[in-house]
């Protein structure tokens, strides 16, 4: 009962809402907060592949802002390998893709 | 200090909140859809034949002849007889509200849907865009006037219950369809107002407070709100206390809620579904099919959302209206489920041991105390879960793409079974 009080709950308790409308709503929402893939320049690129390059090289940890549909994703660590062929590297002994990658820097 | 006095003092800037209301939502979508019918009285009604043929929304014109929302069609005809009857078409309805959403979701982030033709719209950092509220709200009329053919109102104020407040009793009645109501203005405003025309008073409470001595707002938002308790204790008990408040809040126009567009996404308490009969049944093994299809429909709701309930609850209503009949009942099963079986088996228990062999006009399922359904116990007497889990997964799936209709329980193709006729209804109406 309380809640009626508290935050929104005057206007949850009161509202006559279809379960067909809401799936509709809660789609909509969902689809607002897919994530765009960032575009990276050719000096961006370069920077990216220096950075995982040197990582590779001299074991030196990395985080990588990677891109993911609906969630912020960053990999942080060494990467262990890098397979041009199927454009994936792999950290702690996991494969991401190459193409996914929007940003790196060094993690101290 | 003087820097801080100043601060102080000066003016906090107040929330803009609009609440967004569209005249005659049902039977505007269908006067847009069919233009023949642009100077007829037009209302949206449900099929009569199945016990619901009530008026869902009239046109202006309709009303200029004195039909009304929610009366017999019948009424309706007797005092418009030209009037054009158009079946419901709710699949319709949610599309355009959608779209409805998306144009004000081009003014402000802040939208939320309060019902499928009133929606709240926090537009105060958009302001600076598009001048003053009024300004905004007369763009957005014109806008959605322009694409959908839809009339809209607009209840302006610093909080959302002004902003339903001024739309309720104002924009619905003014030439404009925009009304601004500054919480300074209450008193000549607002208040003077009945004490009927408040939002959440009905005639019961009318009736209630008018005995109190309360007959305006005014005088219910002058009451302290020790002494509205008390009031309202000696006539609801002890337990009345938090509505009293939200009455007091209400009449004097408090209200510190958000726009919250996510609101809809909550997780459920109870997952439920309920079905009135298009004719009485009086037969258990008629009434068992039924419930089969509510328990599936239930079931897979909760797939859906990835829940398992632990508790079942029927209940029947009795058809006979003079001598109510029935039973509401619920157990809680030895482990959460959202299996269609397990929960058949305990919803058929509860009807064989509670239903009294009266005729039923109305039964419901639902599945309560929901947990997440990626862990669940093992069970040593149940091994094909995990099979009867695959299948219905697909299921699931293949009613997801090819609609509900497309995959039954053979009980569903005898004449008791709901399920094809329910698969093409939207909230008891046509799609």
């Amino acid at each position: 009962m309380r809640k009626k009080l508290e935050g929104n709950g005057l206007w949850e308790s009161s509202r006559m809402m279809l379960p067909e409308h809401k799936v509709a709503i809660n789609d909509h929402e969902a689809a607002l907060r897919q994530r765009r893939r960032v575009e990276l320049d050719e000096q961006e690129w370069e920077h990216v592949a220096r950075s995982v390059a040197e990582s590779l090289r001299q074991r030196r940890q990395i985080a990588l802002r990677m891109f993911h549909p609906v969630e912020e994703l960053t990999v942080i660590g060494i990467i262990d390998r890098i397979d041009p062929l199927k454009g994936r590297f792999m950290v702690d002994g996991e494969w991401f893709l190459i193409r996914d990658i929007e940003g790196a820097a060094p993690e101290e | 200090m003087m820097e801080v006095e100043r601060r102080r003092g000066a003016a906090a800037p107040r929330r803009v909140v609009l609440l967004a209301d569209c005249q005659s939502f049902y039977a505007s979508v269908e006067k847009a859809e069919r233009p023949e019918y642009k100077d007829k009285p037009v209302v949206v009604a449900g099929d009569p034949e199945r016990r619901s043929g009530i008026i869902l929304a009239a046109c202006p014109i309709a009303k200029q002849f004195g039909v009304t929302t929610a009366e017999r069609l019948g009424d309706s005809l007797a005092k418009c007889p030209d009037l054009v009857i158009i079946k419901p078409r709710m699949q319709l309805y949610i599309d355009v509200s959608m779209t409805i959403t998306r144009i004000y979701q081009s003014f402000t982030d802040l939208v939320e849907p309060y019902s499928i033709d009133e929606q709240f719209l926090d537009v105060t950092g958009s302001l600076h865009l598009y001048g003053t509220p009024e300004a905004l709200a007369r763009m957005i009329q014109a806008r959605i006037q322009e694409e959908l053919g839809v009339y809209t109102r607009f209840g302006i104020a610093e909080n959302k219950i002004l902003a339903k407040t001024a739309c309720d009793n104002y924009a619905k009645k003014n030439d404009s369809g925009i009304y601004v109501l500054p919480k300074e203005h209450l008193r000549e405003t607002l208040w003077t107002l009945p004490i009927g025309k408040m939002f959440m008073v009905g005639s019961r409470m009318t009736r209630h407070f008018n005995a109190m001595g309360i007959d305006t707002i005014g005088k219910l938002a002058e009451t302290p709100l020790e002494k509205l308790k008390q009031l309202m204790r000696r006539k609801f008990g002890k337990n009345s206390d938090i509505n009293a408040e939200l009455y007091w809040r209400i009449a004097n126009g408090i209200d510190d809620s958000p726009v919250r567009p996510g609101t809809h996404e909550v997780a459920p308490q109870s997952v439920g579904h309920m079905m009135t009969l298009p004719r009485d049944y009086a037969r258990l093994e008629e009434i068992k099919v039924v419930l089969l299809e509510l328990t599936e429909l239930v079931c897979q709701r909760c797939r859906g959302k990835g829940f398992m309930g632990h508790v079942v609850s029927v209940g029947c209503m009795g058809a006979d209206y003079d001598r109510p009949s029935g039973f509401s009942r619920q157990m809680k099963m030895a482990d959460p489920t959202n299996v269609t079986n397990q929960v058949y088996r305990a919803a058929v228990e509860l009807l064989v041991r509670h239903w009294d062999g009266m005729p039923v006009r109305k039964v419901g399922v639902s599945l309560s105390q929901l947990s997440a359904d990626d862990e669940y116990q093992l069970s040593l007497f149940d091994r094909d879960r995990e099979k009867t889990m695959a299948l219905e997964r697909a299921t699931d799936a293949i009613k997801r793409k090819y609609g509900d209709a497309t995959i039954l329980r053979a009980v569903s193709i005898t004449p008791a079974g709901q399920a094809q006729h329910r698969a093409r209804k939207i909230g008891g109406h046509y799609k």
